[in-house]
């Protein structure tokens, strides 16, 4: 009970965070909070349901894979952003080009 | 109190000290630094169940790589822009659905788990017989996945500098 308090408490956070940064890099650490409670809700699920460990493991471990993954490709269009015209900011970002 | 007890405790001081570093910072250096302590808390409670794998993939991919590639773009960004990378924006009623998801969250899960401290979990040792064994379509999933993201990192920068 008391993961599931702490992992929904900083899964609220990172919600705010997101609601409201104005800032992609601040946008994005939210995110990534959102991910690791989440992460963590999951491991602490299956520790108390009797999934073996090892399942728990690769499961939590494609998360961190995609949650990785997902910071890459969020640091590259910021990086991009920025050069293009010195913006980094959500409410700068109004349009996409297809 | 026990030792498990402190462990959880301090794993969990980390967690919400560092979101809570991130979620009230205004210094872009100082939401790293909370966003690390937070992915070592996280870290830290993968070791409390006993996932001593987990854990250190989380320090190795996190701490060690995605923490310092943050950096590096918040480099590159604070210097094209010559100004504070961070404004502050708190707002009462993304408060209200940042209570309300998490009340949600709890009221709607609350009825899954048992006791307030969890049981320790097994050790990792089996994990490479698992992610090589049942598991290895979605291992070779996720390697193809960071294949991906990085080839599309490469093809996202080589567009903005094109332009």
């Amino acid at each position: 009970m008391s993961a599931l308090v702490l992992c929904a408490a900083v899964f609220g956070l990172g919600l705010y965070v997101v609601l409201t940064r104005r800032e992609l890099i601040a946008v994005l650490a939210g995110a990534e909070l959102m991910l690791g409670a989440a992460n963590v809700q999951l491991v602490s699920f299956a520790s108390m349901s009797g999934v073996p460990g090892e399942s728990a493991q690769a499961l939590a471990l494609m998360v961190l894979v995609v949650a990785a993954a997902e910071v890459g490709v969020g640091m590259a269009i910021i990086v991009t952003l920025s050069r293009r015209s010195a913006r980094s900011r959500t409410d700068d970002l109004q349009e996409v080009n297809g | 109190m026990s030792l498990d007890t402190v462990a959880f405790a301090l794993a969990a001081a980390l967690m919400v000290g560092g979101a809570l570093g991130v979620a009230l910072t205004k210094d872009v250096m100082r939401l790293v630094v909370g966003l690390g302590a937070f992915l070592l808390g996280v870290a830290g409670m993968f070791l409390y169940y006993g996932h001593a794998f987990l854990a250190t993939a989380q320090v190795f991919v996190y701490v060690g790589g995605v923490l310092v590639l943050m950096i590096f773009a918040i480099m590159v960004v604070h210097r094209a822009n010559g100004r504070p990378v961070l404004e502050a924006r708190h707002d009462i009623g993304a408060a209200a659905i940042g209570a309300g998801v998490s009340g949600m969250l709890f009221m709607t899960l609350r009825e899954s788990v048992g006791g307030w401290l969890p049981q320790s979990g097994t050790p990792g040792g089996p994990i490479a017989v698992e992610l090589l064994g049942r598991s290895i379509v979605v291992f070779e999933l996720a390697g193809g996945l960071l294949l991906i993201a990085l080839v599309a990192v490469l093809v996202i920068v080589g567009a903005g500098e094109r332009r």
